[in-house]
């Protein structure tokens, strides 16, 4: 189906599956972008095993959690309490609500970047010049050392291995929020087995290779000019971009521990999704803030001001 | 040397993998995964206790998957990071008498700062037998440099330049002692005959083995800067930078074919007594010449030294002084 390969997601336009419980055989009735259930029945931890699907690759590795959901709750309520005064009522004294440990799928790639870089190089150089100052009310003329920049174009190659780069493969948690999240320590690394997220929450990828690895280009583009940076002679640069040839790609799905909570802060309102890093504990959110609070702050902010302005006008006039 | 462990190396850069590694540690690829049954229909799976056949689940607090009835762990394939052991070894070809007499020709030896009595005054409290680690790698590199040199500066002294160039390391030692000095590692090193490899230890009884204490991934670190150390000093004596003086050396390498092999080196470890001061002198394990290590000086000779050099000194300001 040469139409569908354009499609972001892969997954979820697949039926729901319906199949027998091994431990008690009553029917589990799953979405086709989660890999694990539990029975209703006699609670038994399933791992679905599908056969394979183009364009949905099977997890490679998977990073088990570390951290309990007691410690992702704790984490959590310090970091509601930490939110600034302008967040919205009730967001800083809100207690999480109901835990839920989620493997999310990502692409972890991995390429060997042939770059070749321009740049404009900046060396320093010290000049006398000549300058004219009052002097006891009579002009006169002096002479200073001042600290010039000469820019001479650089053209060059950079040659080397990026790893380590993860991209989303779920359409429930954007680029930005595994950003977030990162960095995931990879020491602890295991080559998937069912047994790892068995009784957890697995998701199946659900956005494809190709728009995952657009996806890892763009970074690996960015991290080639941080090291591009770091490897600029002179004694400062600007206007470095580089032309990147990208060798040896290789993605692999990964899935990562994320913690997701919940959090109602008000009657009527959207709760607050919270992601917490299942390895590391690190939190990332967006506690949204009051328009009242800010506005007001703004308008004490101007009366003040203004009170200033009025009283100095007022006292020097 | 041990050749069981070998495993196919990486694909993409050729590095050496180890039969644990699930990613190539110099370029991130995947290790090629074990085979597998691939499921011919969808079923739910309950994954079950290798123990007690009970449903097992992931368990935080165990970091593995747990039988939750009998509480036996899962093997899991991970990322493992032992510290590790010697492959090959190097015999002593220097027996104790040997390297004890080496000892007494060092002390005999005349040089000027040396007290006149030390060979006969000098007692021996320890002689110790070790084998000290040590990785010794080989690989190519492909280096990416850019420098600030003299060559093509207009205004300013310095102008920008940038060059690749292809290195090849062969047989480069990189000590793991904690015991012994870099420096000594470096002069003891050019002395041993690796030819004589062995799978064992062979020397006199109470040798010790200084173990590796880096483990996997920390031997890789140090492998990995020893490298970049290299690639930056060769850019810096080969005149691939143009012109007469240069500042701002910055290299960039990517390895390829990465083959690191551990060691255990022998040497001698000596303890003399003189005067109530303790001083350490090293022996080669496999050729008695090389004798080297700490001496005491003779407190008498360098201040006459430094009463000769401060009369000298008197007397030119005196000469000079009268002169003008």
């Amino acid at each position: 189906m040469p139409e569908r390969r354009d499609e972001p997601t892969a997954t979820l336009t697949e039926p729901r599956l319906h199949l027998g419980c091994q431990s008690c055989g009553a029917l589990l009735v799953l979405e086709p972008s989660l890999r694990t259930t539990r029975c209703p029945y006699c609670a038994a931890p399933s791992v679905v095993e599908r056969p394979p699907r183009p364009g949905v690759p099977e997890p490679a590795f998977a990073l088990g959690f570390a951290l309990t959901h007691a410690a992702a709750r704790e984490k959590v309520s310090r970091w509601l309490r930490s939110r600034s005064r302008f967040t919205r009522n009730g967001i800083r004294s809100a207690e999480p609500g109901d835990v839920h440990g989620l493997y999310v799928p990502a692409f972890l790639y991995s390429a060997l970047a042939k770059s070749s870089f321009q740049a404009t190089i900046g060396e320093h150089y010290q000049e006398r010049e000549s300058y004219t100052t009052t002097e006891n009310g009579k002009t006169v003329t002096r002479t200073r050392t001042v600290t010039r920049t000469e820019w001479r174009p650089l053209q060059g190659e950079l040659e080397g291995y990026v790893a380590d780069v993860l991209v989303t493969a779920s359409n429930g948690l954007r680029n930005e929020e595994l950003e977030a999240l990162e960095p995931f320590d990879f020491r602890a690394l295991a080559r998937y087995t069912p047994a790892l997220v068995s009784g957890w929450v697995a998701e199946e990828p659900s956005l494809t290779r190709d728009a995952c690895l657009e996806g890892a280009r763009q970074e690996v583009g960015e991290l080639m000019l941080n090291r591009l940076g770091a490897l600029m002679p002179g004694d400062t640069h600007r206007d470095v971009s580089h032309d990147t040839r990208l060798d040896w790609e290789s993605l692999d799905v990964c899935l990562l521990p994320v913690w997701v909570l919940p959090v109602r802060y008000a009657e009527g309102e959207e709760p607050l999704r919270v992601l917490v890093n299942g390895q590391t504990g690190e939190v990332h959110g967006k506690a949204p803030l009051s328009t009242w609070k800010v506005l007001a702050a703004v308008l004490v902010g101007i009366l003040l001001v203004l009170g200033v302005v009025l009283y100095v006008g007022g006292g020097v006039g | 040397m041990s050749e069981a462990a070998r495993v196919a190396a990486c694909e993409r850069c050729a590095c050496e993998l180890e039969a644990e590694d699930l990613r190539c540690p110099i370029c991130g690829l995947a290790t090629p995964p074990p085979e597998r049954a691939v499921a011919t229909r969808e079923r739910a799976r309950v994954v079950r206790c290798e123990s007690c056949g009970a449903a097992v689940e992931y368990s935080v607090e165990a970091r593995a998957p747990r039988c939750a009835y009998c509480g036996a762990v899962t093997h899991v394939e991970m990322t493992v990071d032992p510290v590790d052991q010697a492959q090959g070894w190097l015999p002593f070809t220097v027996d104790p008498k040997a390297a004890s007499e080496a000892l007494g020709r060092f002390l005999g030896h005349k040089a000027f700062f040396r007290p006149s009595g030390l060979a006969k005054e000098a007692s021996l409290e320890s002689m110790r037998p070790l084998w000290w680690p040590a990785w010794v790698f080989q690989a190519g590199v492909a280096v990416s440099w850019t420098a600030d040199s003299d060559a093509g500066a207009r205004r300013s002294d310095w102008a920008p330049h940038a060059g690749r160039t292809r290195l090849d390391f062969t047989n480069i030692l990189v000590p793991a002692s904690r015991g012994l000095k870099v420096s000594e590692c470096d002069t003891l090193t050019p002395r041993y005959r690796f030819e004589l490899a062995e799978n064992e230890g062979r020397g006199p009884e109470e040798a010790s083995v200084e173990r590796f204490e880096a483990t996997r991934s920390g031997a890789r670190k140090t492998v990995l800067a020893a490298v970049e150390r290299l690639a930056r000093e060769h850019v810096q004596e080969s005149g691939d930078i143009p012109g007469s003086r240069f500042r701002n050396v910055h290299v960039a390498v990517a390895l390829s074919s990465l083959r690191t092999t551990r060691w255990a080196l022998p040497v001698y470890v000596l303890a003399y007594r003189y005067r109530g001061n303790p001083y350490r002198v090293l022996v080669h394990g496999q050729d008695a010449e090389l004798v080297f290590g700490e001496t005491p000086l003779s407190k008498w000779r360098v201040l006459g030294v430094v009463v000769a050099f401060l009369a000298f000194m008197a007397a030119l300001l005196f000469f000079t002084g009268g002169l003008s």
